[in-house]
């Protein structure tokens, strides 16, 4: 027989045989569903999120700024740049800045304000109300410099709908500066201390302003006294010409006076000089104005002729020959109007505002009043476009580095007259490339997730081909033994199965390919809530290649699994066939097995030899270094699970094959157990270098080890199962029937119970992801000393006498226990603020690379410290980097009690003026430069302790060879590195410059315990945008210090940025509730009601309506940080999920099939006297088993992996029953629904009917 | 013929009609109008030509199908008054089934399938092995209790399938070609084994044979033929005996 009876058996057995045929294209559907759908979901993630990155640059590919930092260009710029770069479609400029705003009651201390011409290039796209979606005009809008138009994104920051009526009044401030001569500083004259090492004889000593005096009573000629002050001003020499000195004393007396400077080296005005050359001459410091005085002076008197001597100075001057005129900028509150609120959300122009859009012409008149000549032609920086619509399609990523390198090749250079440097006259930026790279980096970590998870959940869909197409043969080698016995051949038999599978396979592949499209669209209008992205909408990214080979795989894969079986049955013993005996299991195995097994155990044995065991050195199989990174661990565990398969292999020659197959299945399961339960977090510390095929292997592992132990030991426990049910009344006969059943069918049962247990291992690490890593966090409570609500004010409480915002506080609420006043200050628009990285008084100072544009806090011992007799600290502040000189302990895992210990060493240190600290030769240098790449984030060190990180870096010197060793500042940034010196500006000297004192780096507050540092701004996992100014975080300066800034204190009087001792402009208040307690919310709010209403509360008190308070509750930030990996896992919810209800209804299709092709084992069970109840019942009690079997293996495996991750966390697991009970729940109701309809309906053909049935 | 009729009738069979197919082009009409009696401790052959209604007859007998119209009396209850719960445990006590095919669960061992009737009844399940083993030593399959059907000769099958039958002490037993799938030295062992069990346990038999030479093993054989009896003959044994 040919061809053509294949063709005839083949379509009669698909004709005829409907439920069996149906249940197979289903099972092929599903998978290929499962196969296309997860591949649309991940591109169209990974496109999504892209677009939602990228859509605030609006069609924006770079920006061309002034090259000095803090620089702007001007209208006569325009013309050079649009020479630059001929390929642009639009170039337009644009002013920016950000302010504070208030808006009623609302208020955020931060807006971004842009100023753009009316007439801006259409390339651009336009404006469009937010609620009537019509394009705005902005030439009739913007008449006056006060009217503006608001972001819609920022309307609902501060509350607004779109119903509000317009125009709304909206409160901003602005600089300008008020010149004033500037009184030279001077050396203070108090607190001046003897210096006991270098004083060899009796004195006097009255150190008090307006006059230090001294008299030195020598007992021989080489008597002398010292004396020296850290309360000199630290100043650049560079605006000063010379010191006067005014003294008087005796004639006798000989002077030293010196300074330190900044290289450490001395500056000495006065060398054994008499007091008359002293008060007479003016010491030249032109010789020195590349230098800075760190602060510290020292004056000595030696007796000429060894009889008392005395002094008194009365004054140490600096002058300079020309008047310094400062300009102090003060606050100037405008009234703005909102005519206008544009949707930002949509794609165009306004997509790349969040804040506030003035007529460029207007917020040039605005910002000129900070400027001392009061420019108005400044432009911050020309927009440029290279194509329109990004939105619907992306400009090419090469594309865009070509141009932005080809621009700046061609851009001119210019002579710095400062530094005589050359340097590019313009900068360019593209923050679309940046935004390329970040996606990059956070799409592969995603990736990675979504990549592992991903194939784990499509192997589920070869598993439920593979089952269904494994039942079709079983049941049909009668009629494969008919069909033999008729005198049809091999190749017929093949042939006609194959034609099946290829008509299954084909027609399931096209419904799959369906189903996965309806999943992708469903996967992106979920997206679309996530991302929130309105009138943009994320569209389902069906990439061709991708689906087509999706369909192909599973087609392929229902045809080859139908292959196999198709072989086997055309194989079968037609007499054997014909009578149903199942060729018996063999017990042992044969001489070919074992030589594979032995193949395996080689090839295992290789791998560990050459990456797990031995480490690179091959010094040994147990390394101090060894066995902690994953990639070694993928060694392990491939090389591990080829030796223990092939060692089972090997064995089940010897030893009876269940017991071989056990050692095997305990010996794979166990690897990846250990991984995660004990290497990862004591071995691993971070999950740095998670690829996804570590993941994929670990749980291929685990869950192929776990089923296959199940699988060996089904008969056992069947077996006990029956025992247990045959003593049941009522279910005696279900117990006799349903356990044998079982295991009769082990390879079936397996696959069944195998399908669940790899997509419940999934769910459940899925689910305990969340919840876990909540609670590590809540558990941390006790870290936060109390501390249950942040209060930032948007500026420093008002300096007024009996008005005190803290006892305020206290009288709010008597559950508010303590009150904690912070100052803080930052600037983000003067660049005399920021914190320099390289000296500015050095030739080599660049002010393009070396501005951190950084914020400062004060950090004073009762703040942490509380009373020196409290046994408690009044705070912990954890570090999680250390100065030098804290005992670190010799172990890699710290104790919490260790950390507190070296917490409160480094402390101690930072409290005392005098520590010094050694400078270290690392660097910042590539983060601030003009190719700023944030994949060079260390992200890993935003972590917890991190040991001794500057073993090995070496310590700057001075030219002289000796040690930098600067005063200290802790920092919770997690980019500075530490060690690392910065030169803070101080006070400003009479050229209204800025003085630099430098630090070193020398502490790190820890930003993970209790929700972090609580005064930090940035959280890396709050889903914020991501904002480098937010990411620098602060550098905390002690009280000595703090007290010598001018936007801390008032080192330079009372200015618009000083602020006086109590000033504070945050709290953390402590509440006697416990953490998570609703009612500190309650407290919060009565904060925010008690700041933030007009002429009541604070504001009434202090008469100034421009107070906002938020009130942050720390259990919310706590909260709220966790959103972002509850997005990442929502994501993967999706997957998981998909997985699951895909799974059941393969359970479903297979328990159709089942019961389909039972039909005659019910009616013998009928026959012989089985109620209805009990043959539904046995049906049911199988599927059941199966499901729990797989729930089991799955809650057990998935509960192991989670114990990995919470490890590495350094959480506590919770395991979220809820879910767990849901996913429980599901697959039994499933199971039920899937066994008890077929079952209901066979059970109710007459017996008689069902015994003819022959398959 | 007259000592049987001083004993009772296990089956009585009046006017029983089965038509498959009820209603449609492709009805039917299995058994035309049947009446029959059989006493206790008959052993009864029903012979005929294959389409003739034997089995359907069987099947009706056993309640495994429903029947169109007529009457059945077992141990002297009407089933048709019976429902489905009732029915069910009427066909677990008072029949016993073996099928040419034998139909065994072929999950469970030799002795599993011959105690399920009798778990089903809820029996202990420690008694109601014991009493599978004990019934199938008897029948000569002690080496063989824990033996799957596959691994078992088709001979040995059909002796699990009989004690599966016998376990619960059934009013009668229903045997459908019971050696139609055996050679015939094995087949003359099994009529041997149901003799036996006629005689000495007084069992009521009904085998639905083509096979003349088992007919002859019985008391009486019914010929059928279209869906009606057509004959009743007494067994050459049986003859024998009575005379």
């Amino acid at each position: 027989m040919g061809i053509k009876s294949s063709f005839m058996i083949a379509a009669r057995s698909l004709l005829r045989r409907k439920t069996k045929n149906l249940s197979a294209i289903l099972a092929v559907t599903l998978g290929v569903t499962l196969l296309v759908g997860i591949q649309i979901t991940t591109d169209t993630l990974e496109n999504s999120f892209m677009t939602s990155l990228l859509q605030r640059q609006g069609e924006v590919d770079f920006r061309v700024s002034n090259s000095t930092t803090g620089g702007y260009l001007t209208s006569a710029d325009a013309e050079n740049i649009s020479a630059l770069v001929p390929n642009a479609v639009g170039i337009m400029p644009e002013l920016s800045t950000d302010a504070p705003v208030m808006l009623g009651s609302q208020f955020d201390d931060s807006v971004e304000m842009a100023g753009i011409p009316t007439d801006f290039p259409e390339a651009f796209g336009s404006f469009y109300d937010w609620k009537t979606g019509d394009k705005l005009n902005l030439n009739a809008l913007l008449a006056s410099n006060s009217s503006i138009l608001l972001s819609s994104s920022q309307a609902e920051k501060l509350g607004l709908t779109k119903e509000a009526t317009l125009p709304l009044k909206l409160t901003t401030e602005f600089t300008n500066l008020t010149a004033t001569v500037q009184t030279p500083p001077t050396v203070p004259l108090a607190n001046w201390t003897v210096n006991a090492n270098t004083t060899s004889a009796q004195y006097v000593l009255n150190s008090s302003s307006p006059y230090l005096s001294l008299t030195v009573v020598p007992v021989n000629f080489t008597g002398i006294v010292t004396l020296y002050t850290i309360n000199c001003p630290r100043l650049g020499l560079s605006n000063y010409d010379y010191i006067n000195v005014t003294a008087a004393g005796s004639n006798n007396t000989l002077v030293v006076l010196g300074f330190s400077m900044d290289d450490g080296s001395t500056l000495t005005v006065a060398n054994l000089t008499n007091i008359e050359t002293l008060n007479t001459t003016q010491f030249d410091l032109s010789p020195y104005s590349e230098r800075t005085l760190r602060g510290d002076a020292f004056l000595a008197i030696m007796s000429a002729n060894g009889t008392q001597a005395e002094i008194e100075i009365s004054e140490i001057k600096f002058e300079s020959s020309t008047p310094i005129i400062t300009y102090t900028p003060t606050t100037e509150r405008v009234d703005l109007q909102v005519v206008g609120i544009f949707d930002s959300k949509r794609p165009g122009i306004g997509s790349q505002y969040r804040g506030i859009v003035f007529k460029l012409e207007h917020l040039q008149q605005w910002m000129s009043l900070q400027d001392p000549q009061q420019k108005t032609d400044i432009i911050k920086a020309y927009l440029v476009a290279l194509k329109t619509d990004h939105f619907t399609s992306e400009i090419s990523r090469d594309y865009l580095q070509e141009q932005v390198d080809m621009f700046k090749a061609v851009t001119p250079e210019t002579v710095d007259p400062a530094t005589g440097n050359t340097r590019k006259i313009f900068r360019v930026q593209s923050y679309r490339l940046t935004f390329f790279s970040i996606a990059e980096m956070v799409m592969t970590l995603l990736s990675t997730m979504l990549t592992a998870l991903g194939l784990l959940i499509m192997i589920t869909g070869v598993l439920l081909i593979t089952n269904v197409q494994l039942m079709n043969v079983e049941d049909r080698e009668f009629q494969t033994g008919v069909l033999r016995a008729v005198g049809e051949n091999r190749r017929g038999i093949t042939q006609s199965m194959l034609i099946e599978n290829v008509f299954q396979g084909i027609l399931g592949g096209i419904f799959g390919l369906f189903g996965g499209l309806v999943f992708g669209q469903a996967v992106a209008s979920y997206l679309v809530s996530l991302f929130g992205t309105g009138q943009f909408s994320v569209q389902p990214v069906v990439s061709q290649q991708v689906v087509v080979l999706s369909v192909l795989i599973g087609v392929a894969l229902g045809i080859i699994t139908g292959i196999l079986p198709a072989l086997r049955a055309s194989r079968v013993n037609i007499v054997e066939a014909l009578r149903g005996i199942k060729v018996a299991f063999e017990e042992k195995s044969g001489r070919n097995l074992a030589l594979f097994g032995v193949l395996a155990i080689v090839a295992g044995c290789f791998v560990l030899l050459i990456n797990g065991v031995f480490d690179k050195t091959c010094e040994g199989i147990w390394v101090a270094e060894g066995w902690n990174t994953l990639q070694e661990w993928r060694n392990i565990l491939i090389g591990a699970g080829l030796l223990f398969a092939g060692v089972g292999i090997v064995l089940s020659r010897f030893i009876s094959r269940v017991k071989a197959l056990n050692f095997t299945a305990i010996a794979i399961w166990a690897i990846p157990v250990f991984l995660f339960v004990v290497a990862m977090g004591e071995w691993i510390p971070d999950i740095t270098g998670l690829a996804p095929d570590i993941l994929i292997i670990g749980v291929m592992e685990i869950v192929i080890g776990s089923v296959l132990l199940v699988s060996v030991n089904l008969p056992p426990a069947m077996k006990a199962l029956r025992s247990v049910l045959v003593k049941i009344k009522g279910l005696k006969g279900v117990g006799q029937i349903a356990p044998a059943l079982i295991s009769s069918h082990k390879t079936r049962s397996t696959l069944t119970f195998a399908i669940f247990a790899v997509i419940l291992t999934l769910n459940v690490t899925v689910a305990t992801l969340v919840p876990t890593n909540l609670s590590s966090i809540i558990e941390t409570e006790q870290d936060s000393r109390g501390v249950d609500i942040i209060v930032t004010l948007n500026k420093p409480v008002a300096n007024i006498a009996n008005v005190s915002y803290v006892e305020e506080l206290y009288k709010l609420d008597s559950h508010i226990i303590d009150v904690i006043g912070f100052k803080t200050y930052a600037s983000r628009t003067d660049y005399q603020r920021y914190a320099a990285l390289n000296n500015p008084y050095s030739s080599a100072f660049n002010p393009q690379t070396d501005m951190l544009p950084i914020g400062y806090g004060e950090l004073r011992k009762e703040q942490i410290r509380g009373n020196a007799s409290d046994a408690e600290w009044r705070y912990n502040f954890y570090l999680s980097s250390f100065p030098d000189g804290v005992a670190q302990p010799p172990a890699d895992e710290v104790t919490d009690g260790e950390l507190t210990e070296m917490s409160k060493q480094a402390w101690e240190m930072f409290f005392d003026p005098s520590y010094r600290m050694a400078a270290y030769n690392v660097s910042l240098a590539k983060l601030m430069s003009d190719e700023r790449d944030l994949s060079d984030l260390d992200l890993t060190s935003f972590s917890g302790y991190s040991g001794r990180e500057l073993e090995g870096v070496d310590v700057l010197r001075y030219e002289n060879g000796t040690v930098i060793k600067n005063p200290i500042v802790f920092t919770d940034s997690f980019i500075l590195p530490m060690g690392l010196q910065v030169w803070i500006p101080m006070n400003t000297s009479e050229y209204g410059l800025p003085v630099y004192q430098a630090f070193t780096i020398a502490g790190r507050l820890d930003s993970q315990r209790a929700g972090g540092f609580p005064l930090s701004s940035f959280s890396l996992l709050s889903g914020d945008e991501f904002n480098i100014m937010d990411a620098l975080g602060k550098l905390y300066l002690p009280e000595y210090w703090a007290n010598q800034t001018s936007f801390l204190a008032e080192a330079d009087g009372v200015t618009s940025i000083s602020k006086a001792p109590n000033q504070f402009n945050q709290f953390l208040i402590k509440t006697s509730y416990d953490m998570d307690d609703p009612r500190i919310q309650s407290i919060a709010q009565a904060i925010m009601n008690f700041t933030n209403t007009n002429d009541e509360g604070y504001r009434g008190l202090v008469g100034d309506n421009f107070y906002v308070a938020s009130a942050t509750v720390l259990y919310s930030k706590i909260e709220q940080s966790l959103e972002m990996i509850q997005r990442v896992v929502s994501f993967l919810q999706i997957y998981v999920t998909f997985g699951l209800v895909i799974g059941t209804v393969g359970m479903a299709v297979i328990s159709i099939r089942n019961v389909s092709e039972r039909k005659r084992e019910i009616g013998m069970m009928r026959a012989i006297g089985f109620p209805r109840t009990q043959v539904m019942l046995s049906v049911l009690l199988e599927l059941v088993v199966l499901g729990i079997i797989g729930l089991a293996i799955g809650v057990v495996n998935g509960v192991l992996i989670s114990v990995g991750f919470a490890n590495m966390q350094g959480a506590t697991l919770v395991i979220p029953w809820n879910d767990l009970g849901v996913y429980l729940g599901i697959i039994t109701v499933i199971a039920i629904a899937a066994g008890a309809i077929p079952g209901w309906f066979a059970s109710r053909i007459p017996p008689a009917e069902a015994l003819r049935y022959v398959g | 013929m007259t000592a049987t009729r001083n004993r009772e009738s296990i089956l009585v069979i009046s006017g029983l009609h089965k038509r498959y197919n009820e209603g449609k082009s492709n009805e039917v009409h299995a058994l035309r109008g049947v009446d029959l009696i059989v006493k206790r401790g008959d052993m009864m052959a029903i012979m005929g030509p294959s389409g003739c209604g034997k089995t359907t007859l069987l099947n009706m007998i056993g309640h495994l199908d429903r029947r169109s119209e007529g009457k059945i009396v077992i141990d002297n209850i009407d089933t048709a008054t019976l429902s489905d719960g009732k029915m069910t445990a009427f066909r677990r006590d008072k029949i016993g089934f073996i099928f040419q095919l034998f139909n065994l669960f072929p999950f469970l061992s030799a002795v599993e399938n011959v105690e399920t009737p009798l778990l089903l009844k809820g029996m202990k399940a420690g008694v109601a092995r014991e009493q599978a083993k004990m019934l199938l030593r008897e029948l000569g399959m002690g080496d063989r209790l824990y033996h799957l059907p596959s691994e078992l000769s088709g001979g040995q099958q059909q002796r699990v399938a009989i004690a599966r039958a016998l376990i619960t002490e059934p009013a009668i037993i229903l045997g459908d070609e019971p050696t139609g799938d055996l050679h015939s030295a094995t087949s003359a062992e099994i009529m041997k084994l149901f003799r036996r069990i006629n005689r000495i346990n007084q069992q009521t038999l009904v085998l639905v044979t083509h096979s003349r030479w088992i007919a002859e093993h019985c008391d009486y054989i019914v010929h059928m033929s279209d869906g009606k009896i057509s004959r009743l003959e007494q067994g050459p044994f049986k003859a024998e005996e009575e005379n």
